[in-house]
């Protein structure tokens, strides 16, 4: 049985076989341990990495911000998705690099503007990082293009890898790379985009980065712009199937407001005229340091044009290049300008130079302070001492007090002693005995402080505050000021009184002179001035509609007609017996109220001169209030006929816009003017023909839908006059109209309702 | 000779039914088998969902394999082992044949991979082989035991080994079945050589080019790029500097393992199977039971694949004849390397080359012919006399 035996599984095999299984054993234990120190060592970054995996498939959708439009629809402000394009260096150089080139070759050709070859040579050199930014603020049409092209490339190397394959080059397949798809990626990002530029800039303020509004009704209405992000995310359902969810996007809600942009761009081009014309036209600098207008409907506070000087690219907030910036230099301390101009502090402080001789927009335009007085809004944030625009508020306080009667005669003799003070009238001479109403349309100092002194200071400040002086008036943008620390208190003695009447010695902004006005000719309701009337969902649906909000009869309506038509004798009477003839736009009753405000230091003999004018007299439609800040004039004092002229250029072309019709009949003089005027309505106007907006305008999504051209702007509001009688005519069959109903008049008519 | 003795005493109780096959074994791999198909269900079923199956298909289909693989084990676990020596050569040409015909049209690819055949049920002729080899080289050393003491005839079966691993290479272009099955032979030959020290020098010359391979691609000294395989060596260094490719698998098998912590996020919770570990219920299946049952469900897998090699071993060392004995060290080699390279290729330890977790990846073939190697076991373990 020696072959049996042999064949028995010997002691030495037993034993070597236990031997083997020890170091089975032992290969076991080497993997436990090596188990144990990869949760040990890399557990916690494992177990992020697992869970960034799985976010990874959850991204955010985001909102879109609201649009700003005006009260036609235009759109004045809107957000729009772009694009950037990141490479993403060390995803792209996975693999020993072989993905590179096939992704560049896919972004050579969908994008030719990249420089290629300077993508490729930072992956080169930058391996380890992951986020450069090439292109910006790329339309969607062309991602979804280059991604197309990456699925088609993919999907080609597949089926010729499947083809190698089966041809057993298995090698060959193996190196065929596809392009790296997370190696390029895009980011996603709204960017606000304002159509029209400059337009209505200091109402609108802009957004420069995320979400976040910026001056105006951007910043005002931050929140209700502002949707909720969206989300998409993928689960695992009951099934284990992997759900996608979208939690859509809310986006922001879109502001209608009582802007009108043909108004604004009218009120816009004409400052813009103003400032250039009188660019140096006494002393070397600006036109004035501030100008302001506001044109507002005085029957429900609606703002329909906000203008101030300069204006800057909402696109571009943070480019002052072209904005005029040197009425800004006063700003500056003095030191602060030596630096700006680059002029050392020793030199400044041992001599006399003219700082503000040196001062170029370019050594402004970096400076902050420089930039905040660009964007904020002078119609607004601003205070400064009324003048004179404030004595119809005396008036109507001291008639509706019943401190006067409204027909009292007053004497002037040029000025008054107040304890030890001698204050002057404008007219020095005195103009003798003038009634309340002469007193208004001469502007007569004397006449108002004795209309003051009737009232008493109690009685003058109750109606001050309840016309709205320092306090806020509510107006729907930010950054209002109210001038609270600037207005008289029960502390005021006789002389603050005195001044007070006839605007002095305390501050107003533009947006409470324009609200108080607007209540003193309505029939003395105040309304609360607002520009949001409507805020529409991204739907359409309206979510808020905002009724004008009357908020207090402040005079009765008798005492309103009254004072009214004491400011229509502003305008209307006869040039020698009124201050703001130059006002009326031809073929329009107007009325209003100059003001002449004596600046501090008095010394100085600066000014701030105002007109504050409505069309029509008798029942006002349109309210203009415009304010020069130091008028660039030899002789300030006597300048309001700047304010009154900016007036009227304003409203010659507003008012056929808003359909109001000429009533007065035009003298030889007033027609050949207003041809003149008429040749230069809009057409060859900066502001709204030209590049600005046909450049601006986006095709393909709503806004052009909403973006006008400049035929469009005009044609609607042309209103041909009957040369003879000053009356509109009908644009189709050319008859006269009746200037009130819009009918056409029966030839038998006419001549009784010719003036 | 312990561990003889240990099992002379334990199944004492065997000696009532003689002819009893070893019941702990059986009730392991039956544990392993059902362990298998929950966790194959487990890993597969978002995959198989997203492929547009229904969410129970792998587990389907291995159910059936497996439930076939009991059938066979049972049968050949009643068969008298002595009748597979009859079957020794037509068991290798079978073999050889079986792989042959993956490159006639009966050849199948899955995955890209040509390595089956369809024949009616798909099979994986390597997985025969590995049986056949088994079956074939206990045979051969059985009637060869003095050729085998020497060189030339060392050769010799060393050629009879490599034909079937160089063509499950060649064919099926599947290099780590081909070592398993050159290993399985080349251990085999070891332990019934009188000698070590020849197969111990061979082995450290092997392991030492492989060694130096690896040195070599990881300093730069030959470029990678000179072969598909070799650039899988730096993926294997250095696995998150290819993480979106060649490194993929094993990092994201990492990150399941190393997210799973000491009691693992529960049966059924993971979420590197969602996707991140491909074919999660194939090769990397450990790393999702990482990741689910964590390290106490790692240790108790291990401890149950050390239960079923010490049983394996038991049987091989108390078989009545040399024959049984080699057959189950070739069954044992087979299991212990399998589960051995398996784990070490999941934690990173070991190249990623492909192999199958036994009974409990996913694979109808693996199963079936596991399970009959487990049969062949069973049946030597009944003729072991008692007393």
């Amino acid at each position: 049985m020696a072959g049996n035996k042999q064949r028995k599984f010997t002691s030495s095999m037993q034993k070597k076989l236990v031997v083997l299984f020890f170091l089975v054993l032992l290969a076991f234990a080497y993997l436990i341990i090596r188990i144990a120190n990869i949760n040990r060592d890399n557990g916690e970054a494992y177990k992020k990495q697992v869970l960034a995996q799985q976010s990874y498939d959850s991204t955010t959708l985001p909102f879109k911000r609201g649009s700003i439009e005006d009260r036609n629809g235009t759109v004045l402000a809107y957000s729009e998705k772009v694009y950037n394009l990141i490479v993403d260096s060390k995803l792209l150089n996975v693999d020993d690099g072989i993905h590179v080139e096939p992704t560049l070759d896919i972004l050579q050709k969908s994008f030719a503007e990249l420089d290629i070859s300077d993508v490729r040579n930072y992956v080169e050199k930058n391996p380890g990082a992951s986020y450069k930014k090439y292109l910006k603020q790329l339309e969607s049409n062309r991602i979804e293009n280059y991604n197309a092209m990456i699925d088609e490339a993919i999907s080609a190397n597949s089926v010729r890898r499947d083809e190698l394959r089966k041809e057993g080059r298995t090698e060959e397949a193996d190196a065929i790379a596809d392009p790296a798809k997370n190696g390029v990626w895009f980011e996603e990002e709204y960017k606000r985009k304002y159509p029209y530029n400059t337009l209505a800039c200091d109402v609108l303020g802009f957004v420069q980065t995320g979400n976040e509004g910026q001056y105006g009704l951007e910043e005002y209405y931050n929140d209700t712009l502002n949707g909720i992000n969206g989300r998409s995310y993928g689960y695992l359902n009951a099934d284990g199937t992997l759900t996608r969810t979208v939690k859509e996007a809310d986006d922001g809600y879109t502001l209608v407001t009582s802007l009108d942009t043909n108004i604004q761009s009218i009120t816009e081009k004409h400052i813009k005229e103003f400032a250039e014309k009188n660019r140096n036209a006494y002393r070397t600098g600006p036109a004035a340091d501030n100008i302001g207008v506001i044109i507002m409907n005085p029957n429900n506070g609606e703002v329909l044009a906000m203008a101030g000087y300069p204006v800057f690219d909402l696109n571009d907030p943070q480019d002052m290049e072209g904005v005029d910036l040197t009425q800004y230099a006063g700003l500056l301390s003095r030191s602060d300008l030596a630096e700006a101009v680059g002029v050392s502090v020793n030199e400044v402080s041992g001599n006399e130079i003219d700082l503000m001789e040196l001062v170029t927009n370019e050594s402004l335009s970096d400076n902050a302070i420089i930039k905040n007085a660009v964007w904020k809004n002078y119609c607004i944030s601003d205070t400064y001492e009324p003048g004179s625009t404030m004595k119809p508020f005396t008036v109507a306080a001291a008639i509706d007090s019943a401190s006067i009667r409204g027909d009292e005669v007053y004497v002037c003799n040029g000025a008054l002693e107040i304890g030890e003070h001698t204050i002057h009238c404008h007219n020095r001479f005195g103009d003798g005995p003038l009634s309340v109403k002469q007193g208004i349309a001469k502007s007569c100092n004397v006449v108002l402080m004795d209309v003051a002194f009737a009232m008493g200071k109690q009685e003058w400040l109750r109606y001050n505050r309840n016309f709205g002086f320092g306090n806020y008036t509510g107006i729907d943008l930010a950054g209002e000021s109210n001038g609270a620390s600037n207005v008289f208190t029960e502390k005021m003695g006789q002389t603050d009184l005195a001044v007070a009447s006839f605007g002095q010695g305390f501050n107003v902004s533009m947006i409470q002179m324009a609200a108080g006005f607007s209540a003193l000719i309505n029939g003395g309701r105040y309304y609360e001035p607002h520009l949001v009337t409507r805020v529409v969902n991204s739907e359409g649906a309206v979510v808020k509609e905002y009724e004008p909000k009357e908020i207090k009869q402040i005079i009765s309506s008798d005492v309103s007609d009254e004072v009214r038509d004491d400011c229509n004798a502003v305008v209307m009477s006869e040039p020698e017996d009124c201050t703001g003839w130059t006002a009326r736009p031809a073929g329009y009753t107007m009325g209003g109220k100059t003001g002449t405000a004596e600046k501090l230091p008095r010394a100085a003999k600066n000014y701030v001169i105002s007109f504050m004018g409505y069309v029509p007299a008798d029942d006002p439609e349109v309210l203009c209030y415009v304010v020069i800040d130091h008028p660039n004039h030899e002789d300030q004092s006597n300048s309001t006929r700047l304010a009154t002229t900016l007036c009227k250029d304003i409203m010659t072309e507003v008012l056929p816009y808003l359909n109001i019709f000429p009533t007065v009949e035009l003298t030889d003089e007033e027609r050949e003017e207003l041809s003149d005027a008429e040749a230069g309505f809009f057409i060859g106007s900066d502001a709204v023909s030209g590049n600005a907006i046909s450049a601006n305008a986006v095709s393909g999504n709503s806004v052009s839908e909403n973006s006008i051209s400049e035929n469009e702007i005009y044609t609607p509001n042309v209103i041909q006059y009957d040369p003879g009688t000053g009356f509109p005519l009908d644009p189709n069959t050319g008859e006269i109209l009746d200037p009130k109903t819009l009918l056409p008049i029966d030839e038998n008519v006419k001549s009784d309702l010719e003036y | 000779m312990d561990t003889a003795r240990r099992v002379r005493v334990r199944p004492v109780k065997k000696e009532k039914i003689q002819g009893q096959a070893d019941r702990s074994l059986i009730f392991i791999v039956l544990f392993l088998v059902v362990f298998g198909l929950i966790m194959i269900y487990s890993a597969s079923a978002y995959s198989a969902v997203r492929a547009g199956r229904k969410a129970n298909y792998y587990l389907m289909s291995q159910l059936r394999a497996t439930l076939l693989g009991l059938l066979a084990m049972a049968g050949i676990s009643k068969v008298d082992y002595h009748v597979l020596k009859k079957f020794a050569w037509p068991a290798y040409f079978v073999s050889l044949v079986l792989i042959a015909l993956v490159l006639t049209p009966l050849g199948m690819t899955i995955n890209g991979a040509r390595r089956w055949l369809n024949l009616g049920l798909s099979l994986q002729p390597a997985e025969v082989a590995k049986v056949g080899v088994i079956v074939f080289f206990s045979a051969y050393v059985c009637g060869n035991l003095k050729r085998v003491q020497h060189l030339r005839g060392i050769i010799k079966t060393i050629i009879l080994a490599a034909v079937p691993a160089l063509m499950v290479y060649s064919i099926t272009d599947n290099l780590s079945s081909a070592i398993i099955i050159f290993a399985i032979v080349y251990i085999m030959l070891f332990i019934a050589s009188p000698k070590s020290a020849p197969y111990i020098i061979l082995a450290a010359v092997l392991v030492t080019i492989a060694m130096l391979i690896v040195y070599v691609i990881a300093h730069n000294i030959i470029p990678a790029e000179l072969s598909y395989r070799l650039g899988r060596i730096k993926a294997w260094l250095d696995p998150e500097a290819y993480a979106s490719n060649r490194g993929f698998q094993t990092l994201q098998a990492l990150y399941s393992i190393g997210s799973g912590g000491v009691l693992g996020k529960g049966l059924g919770q993971s979420t590197q199977k969602l996707g991140f570990v491909p074919e999660a219920q194939n090769d990397m299946i450990f790393s999702i039971i990482c990741e689910e049952l964590g390290m106490f469900g790692a240790l108790a897998v291990i401890l149950l694949f050390i239960m079923l090699i010490y049983h394996l071993l038991m049987i091989a060392t108390n078989a009545p004849d040399l024959f049984g004995s080699l057959l189950v060290t070739g069954v044992m080699t087979h299991f212990a390397l399998q589960v051995v390279l398996n784990i070490a290729v999941v934690t990173n330890t070991l190249l990623n080359t492909g192999i199958t977790l036994p009974f409990i990846s996913y694979g109808g073939s693996s199963s079936v012919f596991l399970l009959t190697e487990i049969g062949i076991a069973l049946s030597v373990s009944r003729s072991i006399r008692m007393g």
